[in-house]
């Protein structure tokens, strides 16, 4: 049995030697090979495909200026969201648990804006013999255009629901176009930097 | 594709994306000011952007004041008030502040808000937004509470574990009582006991046999 073992180990040794040796490579195949593919190269050239779309450096130029000038128009034709809150990490039991630096940034930039979604918020003004009526304040950058109120037929009060984002606000109404009125239901303010009477809204969270 | 076609084609993109991005930026400057307003407000607005500001609050104070029919050398000054208002908050509210947060911040620091008041809410709210708890601030002060009372117990809220709904329910109650004919300071006292025993800190306090102190001024 031993004997029978010992020698298909050595018929398995002899098998192995046998695979190992690598026949003779000739000095200048490399060499060779290589002039080949050179050959093979110079004669296909660009395909009808890489061909048709090679351009010059002018134009590539161009075309990325040309780009370049498109990203800034996009950039500023689309209203930007604000740049996440970077908030501190000491003290937070989310960066306790969380660990980098990078993901407490990110978690509180998300709980900042979760906590920052605008609610919607009602405006209401009785005034049955205006013609039109629009709010304007800090939440719609005191744009009269952006938030008209719409007249119940029957009661003739103005009403409008509008996205206003959480924390204090100051705001009138403009009848006609031009009546700065204040709100009748809401508590008033004099705005130091005007000197003008503004109604006042606190907007809770969501 | 012949060189000179490619040129001229080039050369139209180029001047059809220059063409829109001039239209795109005066438009976006003027921001529905009248020329005379956005000229006067540019350059405050330029450095506020340098600064990483959000402009859109500066080109708001400057609407605010156009629908006023409010002159327009006024309006430059308050929009240059408010930037320098907008700096300082942004300072005390560091490492950064939402957009949300410095409006309500420079409406505090109007009111009248030390800027380290704002840095000690920010401290102790942890990362929760302040909109609310500065606009409470602000309206607190507003009603005739005195501004350093003011600060004080808002920054102990804040410590408390106090959230919006917490800030908005007071600011409500005090409004009724003032309304009411009681005293501002007098309704503040007397909410802040219906509010104070209700916060996650003050309860954990309670549970540990700890005594609740009297707020510390903020720094």
């Amino acid at each position: 049995m031993h004997d029978i073992n010992e020698e298909r180990d050595e018929v398995i040794r002899r098998i192995v030697d046998e695979l190992k040796t690598l026949p003779p490579v000739p000095a200048d195949a490399t060499a060779r090979v290589l002039a080949r593919v050179d050959a093979a190269r110079g004669e296909e050239g660009p395909s009808r495909f890489s061909r048709r779309f090679i351009i010059s450096l002018p134009a590539a130029i161009g075309y990325a200026l040309a780009a370049t000038l498109a990203g800034f128009l996009i950039r500023g034709a689309v209203p930007q969201r604000p740049e996440p809150a970077v908030t501190r990490t000491a003290n937070s039991p989310v960066g306790e648990t969380l660990g980098t630096r990078r993901t407490v940034v990110r978690v509180a930039a998300n709980t900042r804006a979760l906590q920052e979604a605008p609610v919607k918020v009602q405006f209401v003004l009785d005034a049955p013999r205006a013609n039109s009526v629009t709010v304007v304040g800090d939440f719609n950058a005191w744009d009269g255009s952006k938030t008209p109120l719409e007249r119940d037929s029957t009661t003739g009060v103005w009403s409008a629901l509008v996205d206003v984002h959480p924390g204090r606000h100051v705001y009138a109404f403009l009848v006609d176009g031009k009546t700065w009125t204040l709100d009748p239901n809401a508590p008033r303010t004099k705005d130091l930097d005007y000197g003008t009477q503004q109604s006042v809204r606190m907007v809770g969270m969501p | 594709m012949p060189r000179d076609r490619l040129a001229r084609r080039i050369r139209w993109t180029l001047s059809v994306a220059v063409l829109m991005a001039a239209r795109a930026a005066s438009g976006q400057a003027s921001q529905g000011l009248d020329s005379a307003t956005a000229a006067a407000i540019a350059p405050i607005v330029e450095q506020a952007r340098a600064a990483n500001l959000p402009v859109a609050l500066l080109y708001a104070k400057a609407r605010e004041g156009q629908v006023q029919h409010v002159p327009v050398a006024k309006i430059e000054a308050v929009v240059r008030t408010l930037a320098d208002r907008m700096r300082t908050a942004n300072d005390a509210l560091r490492p950064g502040a939402s957009e949300q947060e410095l409006h309500a911040a420079a409406d505090a620091i109007k009111s009248g808000v030390p800027p380290e008041t704002l840095s000690a809410m920010r401290k102790a709210g942890g990362d929760g937004s302040l909109a609310v708890p500065i606009g409470v601030l602000t309206q607190l002060i507003a009603r005739g509470v005195p501004v350093e009372r003011a600060s004080m117990e808002v920054v102990a809220l804040l410590q408390k574990g106090a959230v919006a709904k917490h800030f908005i329910a007071l600011e409500e109650s005090v409004r009724q009582d003032v309304l009411a004919g009681r005293r501002p300071d007098e309704s503040l006292d007397l909410r802040l006991k219906g509010i104070i025993p209700n916060l996650p800190q003050s309860a954990n306090a309670d549970a540990a046999g700890l005594t609740t102190s009297t707020p510390r001024r903020p720094r």
